[in-house]
């Protein structure tokens, strides 16, 4: 059985990301019982403390505690829950708004076409990090305006790009079929189009959650991000910015957790791109 | 053929006119969102409702919202940004003073991405049908997966506090007057013939510079080298092998030409996101810029001057991609023909 799943799962990209993403998925879901501490915690006699392995490390604390005495390694734990609840939610949401926009403007063109169209290019001519700090002043800080603003400043991602997809796939036999055989919009979509634009639709949410990483951290090191009572990476990197003499470990942490998010889901997107995609993968044999 | 040109090009800019309208007027309508009052911002806290109201009335926030947006644009477009609530100042002096140190930034970023990408690209085109070839695409796989952000973060800490070998906040080193002539350091620093500012002033600029370029040259690399590959299958390179030409000028002379538009239309759309990019890598390294300028603003929920700033970079950004679009007409020959 040759099917898109097995062929995904031989993939060493894949694999690696997957096994990446479990990773960091773990410690978000099971924050509460592996952390060592409480990360708001505060040990105002043990602050700026190198990693446990380093001299002048505290066993305590395995990878040390920053500039209020708080322990780096829960923040960092607590921090994957931050950042992948925001991965998960901002990029489904921006998911489903873009393509279902996408598929209504390819589906019926005309005149809808034209209006998404144009809606679509003056929102791309905003800078997307401007577009983000101006809606964050506008919705204030916390998880749920990150994700919101995110899924604002990105549908259109999603809606430029599956467009052309649908109006590809539009053009094909078994579309023109459907509409003979009297099958109204809503079946002619959901059941002949969608299931030819779902692999670029799961490439491109897993290209998202990259995005909404970097974002999310982006938003947490101005300080427009999330409350500054919920640990996030990018609080972590612009409380260690002002240390960094004194315990660089503070900011490269934070960094490398971002990093490795980041790349995981940029190689899944990639891994997945090239085995849901039936073109390369039947050029290749 | 160049009134051809020029009134292809002139018609980009006429459509930019209306995207920019637009533009200007969502930025007014999400910044009213606002749960702020900038009347009794602009006050001292022990005004009375009075004087708030007064003061409302007088920057004409009682009006509707499209007769508030219109006074806002007359007053843009008389070169009139408002002033700035917590500096105090004219928002459009404020801007005008930042913007040439984040013009020299984005410069000179995208000179450096530009010459990394293009390098990178032949790289990793010359790689190709060779046992490098994965480890070069995995390479930019994960080159892509590193923001401007991290890059920054990255440089500062190995060269600023590991090494110590570069400054890694402000424009100049604590000491040096700036000399004043047109605001690009470089450059004023040449013409009053300041070397030791020039000096200054290329160290600080490089680590920003190289981390803006970083983040963006391996877009450039990638369709540079999937444009080389797609400019192989055409019958003139096969025609050129037969005509025994070698290798290397099959490939700077014939391949590298028509391989360099789609990379050059990209580098281009790369040079808008590379804009927006500096915002970051200035608040990483103090620099003074736009960006700083914008996140102190929006730090200080400071209205006119978040309308200002973001004006400028939606202004700027509309700008480069309508140069883009320009410079690809000049250059191809097909988009001419009518």
């Amino acid at each position: 059985m040759d099917g898109p799943i097995s062929r995904s799962l031989r993939s060493p990209r894949v694999l690696l990301a997957l096994g990446l993403i479990m990773g960091i998925g773990f410690c978000a879901a099971f924050a509460g019982s592996i952390a060592p501490h409480d990360p708001s915690e505060q040990d105002l006699l043990a602050i700026l403390l190198p990693p446990a392995w380093a001299s002048g490390g505290d066993s305590a604390f395995p990878l040390g505690t920053d500039s209020l005495g708080r322990c780096v390694l829960s923040r960092l734990i607590y921090g994957a829950r931050t950042a992948m609840t925001v991965a998960i939610c901002a990029s489904l949401g921006a998911m489903i708004v873009g393509s279902i926009l996408a598929h209504i403007t390819g589906y019926f063109g005309g005149a809808i076409d034209w209006i998404i169209g144009r809606a679509v290019d003056v929102w791309m001519s905003f800078p997307p990090v401007i577009l983000s700090l101006i809606l964050m002043v506008g919705l204030g800080t916390g998880l749920d305006k990150v994700i919101l603003a995110i899924i604002l400043v990105d549908w259109t991602r999603f809606c430029r790009v599956l467009r052309s997809e649908v109006l590809v796939v539009m053009r094909r036999d078994y579309v023109a079929a459907a509409r003979l055989l009297g099958f109204s919009h809503w079946q002619t979509v959901s059941r002949e189009v969608l299931p030819a634009t779902l692999p670029l639709l799961i490439t491109l949410v897993s290209l998202e959650m990259a995005i909404a990483v970097v974002v999310e951290a982006i938003l947490s090191f101005i300080g427009l991000g999330v409350r500054a009572d919920q640990p996030a990476w990018g609080q972590m990197i612009a409380d260690a910015r002002q240390y960094v003499y004194q315990s660089p470990w503070n900011l490269l942490l934070p960094v490398l957790a971002i990093f490795l998010s980041v790349a995981a889901f940029n190689l899944l997107g990639d891994g997945l791109r090239r085995s849901l995609d039936v073109r390369l993968v039947e050029s290749a044999r | 053929m160049i009134t051809t040109v020029l009134k292809l090009v002139g018609r980009r800019m006429l459509a930019a006119i209306p995207i920019l309208l637009i533009v200007s007027a969502l930025l007014f309508c999400v910044l009213r969102l606002l749960p702020v009052d900038p009347a009794a911002m602009s006050l001292p806290p022990t005004a009375t409702l009075a004087e708030i109201e007064a003061k409302r009335r007088e920057m004409g926030l009682d009006q509707p919202l499209p007769q508030q947006y219109l006074i806002w644009l007359n007053d843009v477009l008389h070169g009139d940004f408002g002033r700035s609530i917590h500096l105090n100042r004219e928002a459009g002096s404020l801007v005008a003073a930042t913007l040439p140190a984040t013009i020299e930034l984005a410069v000179l970023a995208m000179m450096l991405a530009a010459i990394l990408g293009f390098g990178g690209g032949l790289l990793m085109f010359h790689a190709r049908n060779s046992v490098l070839e994965a480890v070069v695409d995995m390479g930019s796989i994960l080159l892509l997966s590193v923001p401007e952000f991290l890059w920054g973060l990255i440089l500062l800490f190995v060269f600023g506090v590991m090494l110590q070998m570069l400054p890694f906040t402000g424009r100049l080193s604590p000491g040096l007057a700036q000399p004043h002539i047109t605001g690009f350091l470089l450059l004023d620093a040449t013409i009053s013939g300041r070397f030791d500012v020039l000096a200054s002033a290329w160290q600080h600029l490089l680590l920003p510079a190289v981390a803006l370029a970083l983040a963006f040259s391996p877009a450039i690399m990638r369709v540079l080298r999937s444009s080389l590959l797609d400019v192989y299958h055409e019958d003139y390179i096969a025609q050129a092998r037969l005509r025994g030409l070698s290798e290397r000028r099959i490939l700077l002379a014939h391949a590298l030409k028509n391989a360099a538009l789609p990379t050059l239309t990209l580098a281009g759309v790369q040079f808008g996101f590379l804009f927006s990019g500096t915002l970051l890598v200035e608040v990483i390294y103090s620099y003074p810029g736009l960006g700083n300028l914008m996140v102190d603003a929006v730090r200080n929920a400071d209205l006119p001057l978040i309308q200002a700033v973001g004006l400028t970079y939606c202004v700027v950004v509309l700008v480069i991609n309508t140069a883009v679009d320009s410079l690809y007409v000049v250059l191809n020959p097909k988009l001419r023909v009518h």
